[in-house]
């Protein structure tokens, strides 16, 4: 899942070392533009929805804090 | 006292406030503190403060509606294993009522008090093609100080405990005194709840840490507010008052010079409420950081008025964006127009609604709704050309974090920025446009080499002004470079520390732009 999210991201910007960086949102690599088209990505290749409440830095600013919201939301959807 | 920036605030108000606050106890301070700011708004705005109590009434009270339908859902969630889904959604869409409720009915007093003249004038024409007429004039009863920023903070509240980001406040005290603290109610910062509001119930002692800080914060402000932009005033009043009389050369300088005025008096401001929440230990949320430093005009809304493009951006933008018809339209434009371009076309929806919002949040007039629509288009077109721009410059060789290309984007985007104010300033939009024709048309710079300028503003002022801008721009430089400057000054030994302080308000006090000669201006913001 990490590997496929690098991709979705590098897509969006490949400017950015994504395995080390931890402030994709506070450093502006992912602006809100960058962030619906993520959005957008990760709910279609995940079958995911995330809502506007989820739209917050702390969710979006490593890779391994995006793993951690598509495996709670898939598990939300579980549910 | 009509604002901070009169005497009676600063010897009478605030004194008699610290020492109120510091003689009683601690349980009871926050209560102090909510006392003062209805006195303070009271003086102001008189009986209007009434509306925002409503405000408060309204959002305590649908605050803990919605905090008992998700304790209800959680019990029955509690009781079973499947069907969990159906449950959440049932109590969402219950929640999702009162929050409704609670938008529609702040910000429908926000529109009766400040709008509805605006839109009946909008809305006469319109009727008139169907042969209809708009039934009477519509009657103002004014607005109190602060609506369009502790209403912005009210409904802030009220989705983030829809959402379950913040916990509803059972406290009355503790959300009327975050919705209404005297330092944020003219201008702002436009804090979240969970930004100011436990911290100011603790009634933190006073501190000479603190204090020095929020002193220190506060003459910042009030020398940016009366050494720069009071003075500007004079000649920003007088050309776009009467700016038939001028040439373009002396309203193109009408337009630099009212930006910076509004950046030193908003932001000058912003300084004094910082400030003044320091001395009660409270931390409110910056709200400019070096705007006239960006890149892009996109860039210049994210160091700019920083609270209010947060909130339309949290509340609005990504509502918009993420909401099922706008996610299933970007779905079909990826696959249309790719990646980039598909996202960026949707994305024009939710940015509409972002500035149409900003544009009017600022208020009744068309010259505002000019404005927000002209970010809009700037900000929207900006995302398409970004991509080509990139391009552009990697097939030359050019790279784009060299010094003179940066100066250069800067310098464009300054531009974008003296036009909007040009419109926002102006008194009128026919104005606005009349004054930007005359710049492109009547262009000449005879007006500076024969003296006609000084006829706005005296060659004092101007050579004050020459002296105290570039201060201005050398604080944001240093911040701008990373040197927080406040802290190495409140790291130096109590003389320097002290002797600074002095130095800084006897400056505002001898060269300040009041009494004979000056107009008072009250904070720019706060008619907003």
């Amino acid at each position: 899942m990490r590997d496929q999210i690098i991709e979705i991201l590098e897509d969006i910007n490949p400017d950015v070392d994504y395995d080390t960086c931890t402030t994709l949102i506070d450093d502006r690599h992912i602006e809100s533009l960058g962030m619906v088209s993520l959005v957008a990505e990760l709910e279609d290749e995940f079958d995911i929805t995330i809502p506007a409440v989820e739209v917050v830095a702390e969710n979006f600013n490593s890779v391994d804090a995006i793993t951690a919201l598509v495996e709670r939301l898939a598990e939300d959807d579980l549910d | 006292m009509t604002s901070y920036f009169t005497l009676i605030f600063i010897l009478i108000f605030l004194p008699l406030v610290l020492l109120a606050y510091t003689v009683v106890p601690q349980r009871v301070r926050a209560y102090v503190l909510l006392l003062a700011s209805y006195a303070f708004a009271w003086i102001i705005s008189g009986p209007l403060v009434g509306f925002m109590l409503v405000t408060t009434v309204c959002v305590y009270a649908l605050g803990l509606g919605i905090k008992r339908i998700f304790a209800q859902r959680d019990e029955e969630l509690a009781k079973v294993k499947k069907g969990k889904r159906a449950i959440k959604a049932s109590y969402a869409q219950r929640a999702r009522r009162l929050l409704v409720a609670g938008i529609v009915a702040n910000f429908g007093i926000l529109i009766a008090l400040n709008y509805l003249g605006f839109f009946s004038e909008l809305a006469s024409p319109l009727l008139g093609l169907f042969g209809w007429q708009t039934p009477v004039s519509v009657p103002s009863i004014g607005a109190p100080i602060g609506i369009s920023f502790y209403t912005m903070m009210a409904v802030s509240y009220l989705v983030d405990v829809y959402r379950e980001t913040t916990p509803a406040d059972g406290n009355f005290g503790r959300l009327a005194l975050f919705l209404s603290f005297f330092p944020h109610i003219m201008e702002g910062p436009i804090a979240r709840y969970s930004q100011t509001a436990e911290s100011l119930w603790k009634g933190r002692p006073i501190d000479g840490k603190a204090l020095y800080r929020g002193m220190l914060r506060m003459a910042i402000g009030f020398a940016k507010k009366l050494l720069v932009a009071d003075r500007l005033n004079l000649y920003v009043k007088t050309v776009f008052g009467s700016y038939e009389s001028y040439d373009g050369g002396i309203i193109a300088l009408g337009a630099v010079l009212y930006t910076i005025q509004l950046y030193c008096d908003f932001s000058g401001c912003m300084d004094v409420s910082i400030g003044l929440g320091q001395l009660f230990g409270v931390d409110y949320p910056e709200n400019f950081r070096q705007p006239f430093f960006s890149k892009t005009a996109s860039e210049f809304w994210q160091r700019w008025h920083i609270t209010l493009g947060a909130w339309f951006k949290d509340y609005v933008y990504y509502p918009v964006s993420l909401s099922k018809p706008v996610k299933r339209l970007t779905t079909i434009a990826r696959k249309r127009f790719g990646n980039r371009y598909g996202p960026l076309l949707v994305s024009g929806i939710a940015l509409f609604c972002v500035w149409l919002g900003n544009g009017l949040w600022h208020g009744a007039g068309s010259q505002y709704l000019f404005f927000g629509l002209y970010y809009f288009v700037v900000i929207w077109l900006g995302g398409f050309v970004e991509p080509s721009a990139r391009a552009w410059a990697s097939e030359h060789g050019i790279d784009r974090d060299a010094g003179w290309y940066r100066v250069l984007r800067g310098v464009r985007t300054l531009l974008v920025i003296f036009v909007g104010e040009l419109f926002f300033r102006a008194n009128s939009l026919g104005d606005g446009i009349a004054m930007f024709s005359r710049i492109l048309t009547g262009f000449s710079l005879r007006s500076f080499a024969d003296g006609t300028v000084f006829a706005c503003m005296s060659r004092a002022d101007f050579a004050a002004s020459l002296l105290f801008i570039p201060l201005v721009f050398l604080y944001d430089l240093a911040y701008e470079r990373g040197h927080d400057l406040r802290s190495l000054i409140e790291q130096k030994g109590f003389v320097v520390r002290w002797a600074i302080w002095i130095a800084i308000v006897m400056t505002v006090v001898i060269f300040g732009a009041y009494g004979i000669g000056y107009i008072p201006v009250d904070p720019m913001y706060a008619q907003y």
